[in-house]
């Protein structure tokens, strides 16, 4: 190789692509107004069940969809009855549209593209192929994230790119940054952003393998956490060119992501590869720091991933770390799912102007930033979100929200 | 803007292994047969190098064929700087994903094999392995050839969001595992490859070729065969 170009391009724009309606599905229940009145009620949807993992039956504490919230989704869609990744994916796809005023009218099914973001797709089905039980072929075939993504496009009316994000934990922010490249590519007018992963024997196992799982439930940035809650469930965002928006829109301004180059399972000590991401997410948004008003952490409840988060926000703000918050002792962490949830909940913080809290947290841990805020609160003049994940992998991303930008 | 070119590209499949320099090497013959048909439990990186990378043997199918398409490229990462390093992408797409890892793991879950249940956990390991910090994408296709990472790599270096990008198109298919699960045909593999390439900004260095848009995997495997005749 000959000695590579030594300046850095910039030929991006700052992107401004408008989110049109959110839908989510979670261990709330269904809905995004079911899940705003819990943020703002600061409670926590976790519970415990019992569950097999391995060869013992162990008491489980995780973001469960509601049963009853499955039962009614069998019913809408019966013939992906047995899918509920599907189910999951196309209720809150549906609820996100429905929530898209006008955005999407005339839009053409050519210009519609879909990103779907997952670790595991429907990976129950492989747990009950293994132990011998009747699985149909759309729940086997949607073991597949591609496969499912294809059918989640047919049944929302998407003829335009799809493509499948499969990125650990940062699937969901990755994704909704491919959608707003699909837009500002000009490859699509609207892109259906949609996060889906399943608690299911694999995923358990997995965690619990790890010892990374919290027995009571997590508690993100407390003193006495333990570890992480899984949860389940989808959650969809619609993104749109600007101009089929009107005003106020919240809009997707800057993203980025980055590797640690450091470890598989544990993120980097320092922080310094979170903070590149955010650094990138802010230079494409064409923001500093100090304009930043609000930061939704990943906050998994994990010491590593807690202490490394602080570390990259005093790292990337300073003494001056703007308020900040997780929501994962709502619903759990829903792995490929959270960047695209955590981005709901971000969207309305912004349309309601309230500072989610952080549920379950009892007492800060020192080291994380003074700003961290515990209980719900009016915010002055909210109009910049800064929200980020990480994952196995050493991968981090972040993504940046403006209302009305400039 | 500078015109976005091929630095180096690498394959790796049923039929042999190479790179755009040094051509294309049909597989040992102990070998051979075992990797036509794709069980690729024998593929190791000692075949390949005199080097026995640490973690190699720790890896899934996925991540040693990602390991060996790399290492393939014959790139020296260790003489960027840092801060070169920081600016150098890595996107890999994949059909089969960790599908073999994922159904050894649903049958006997071991805390060491967990991570390679995602497929994006090829990158990290890459990442590691070239100490690398720029950006990352890792997509699940519908079809398998790699034309998702080229065209985002390509993506990323035109719009100067990376100096260099690595990309890779890995399937994986290993009948041993794989077939031990009734799975629709669908979702079965039909052939294996491993291919990477890197993508640059033209710089006049020798290896410098066009890019093609189209199937990563079909290009990697005709710049190694033409090396081979040239």
């Amino acid at each position: 190789m000959g000695t590579p170009v030594a300046t850095a391009l910039n030929h991006h724009m700052p992107a401004h692509i408008a989110i049109a309606g959110c839908g989510a599905i979670t261990a709330v229940g269904a809905g995004v107004a079911t899940l705003w009145e819990a943020v703002v009620a600061n409670t926590s949807a976790l519970r415990q069940r019992e569950w097999v993992i391995g060869k013992t039956t162990q008491n489980v504490t995780a973001g469960f969809v509601p049963e009853e919230v499955v039962k009614a989704l069998r019913v809408t869609h019966p013939a992906h009855a047995d899918s509920r990744a599907f189910m999951f994916a196309a209720a809150a796809l549906h609820e996100a549209m429905g929530n898209s005023g006008d955005a999407l009218k005339n839009i053409p099914a050519n210009r519609r593209g879909l990103v779907l973001s997952t670790t595991k797709a429907n990976i129950e089905a492989l747990d009950q192929l293994n132990r011998r039980q009747l699985v149909s072929l759309p729940a086997q075939r949607q073991i597949q994230p591609a496969l499912l993504a294809a059918d989640l496009a047919v049944n929302l009316g998407c003829g335009g790119p799809v493509q499948c994000v499969s990125a650990a934990c940062i699937s969901g922010l990755s994704a909704l940054q491919q959608g707003a490249l699909l837009i500002q590519r000009g490859e699509a007018d609207v892109v259906l952003v949609v996060g889906v992963d399943l608690i299911s024997q694999f995923v358990l196992a997995g965690f619990h393998s790890l010892k990374s799982l919290d027995p009571e439930g997590c508690r993100p940035f407390d003193q006495a956490r333990l570890g992480l809650s899984l949860g389940e469930g989808a959650a969809a965002i619609i993104l749109v060119k600007r101009e089929l928006l009107p005003s106020p829109a919240v809009c997707l301004t800057g993203w980025g992501t980055s590797n640690d180059a450091n470890h598989l399972t544990g993120p980097s000590r320092d922080g310094s590869g979170l903070a590149l991401a955010i650094r990138r997410a802010l230079e494409r948004a064409e923001l500093t720091p100090n304009q930043i008003d609000y930061i939704n952490a990943h906050g998994t409840g994990t010491s590593y991933n807690d202490n490394m988060e602080s570390l990259a926000l005093r790292s990337v703000f300073g003494d001056a770390v703007p308020p900040f918050g997780g929501n994962k002792g709502l619903f759990g962490h829903t792995l490929g799912i959270a960047g695209v949830l955590e981005t709901v909940i971000c969207v309305n913080a912004l349309k309601h102007q309230l500072l989610p809290g952080t549920p379950r947290l009892r007492e800060r841990d020192s080291v994380a930033p003074e700003s961290l805020v515990a209980t719900p609160r009016p915010a002055k003049n909210l109009q910049r979100v800064l929200k980020m994940n990480c994952g196995f992998g050493g991968t981090n991303a972040a993504v940046i929200l403006e209302l009305n930008p400039a | 803007m500078n015109t976005t070119v091929i630095h180096a590209a690498s394959y790796l499949g049923p039929e042999g292994f190479g790179n755009d320099l040094t051509g294309f090497c049909p597989w040992p013959e102990a070998l051979a047969e075992n990797l036509k048909k794709g069980e690729l439990d024998g593929l190791h990186w000692s075949l390949l190098s005199n080097s026995d990378p640490s973690r190699f043997l720790r890896m899934d199918l996925m991540c040693r064929l990602g390991f060996m398409a790399a290492e393939l490229l014959a790139i020296n990462f260790d003489a960027l700087p840092d801060a070169r390093r920081d600016r150098v992408g890595v996107c890999v797409s994949s059909f089969t994903g960790c599908l073999d890892t994922d159904i050894r793991f649903v049958r006997m879950p071991r805390p060491s094999s967990f991570a390679y249940t995602l497929p994006s956990t090829v990158i990290g390991e890459l990442c590691i392995r070239y100490r690398l910090k720029g950006p990352v994408l890792s997509l699940i296709t519908a079809a398998p050839g790699g034309a998702a990472s080229l065209t985002e790599a390509l993506e990323w270096v035109k719009a100067g969001d990376a100096d260099l990008a690595l990309c890779l198109s890995l399937e994986t298919m290993n009948p041993s595992t794989v077939g031990t699960l009734v799975l629709p045909p669908e979702l079965a593999p039909q052939s294996w490859h491993g291919a990477a390439m890197l993508l640059g900004p033209a710089e006049n260095g020798a290896r410098e070729k066009p890019v093609e848009v189209g199937s990563l995997q079909a290009l990697c495997q005709k710049l190694c065969r033409l090396a081979s005749h040239e």
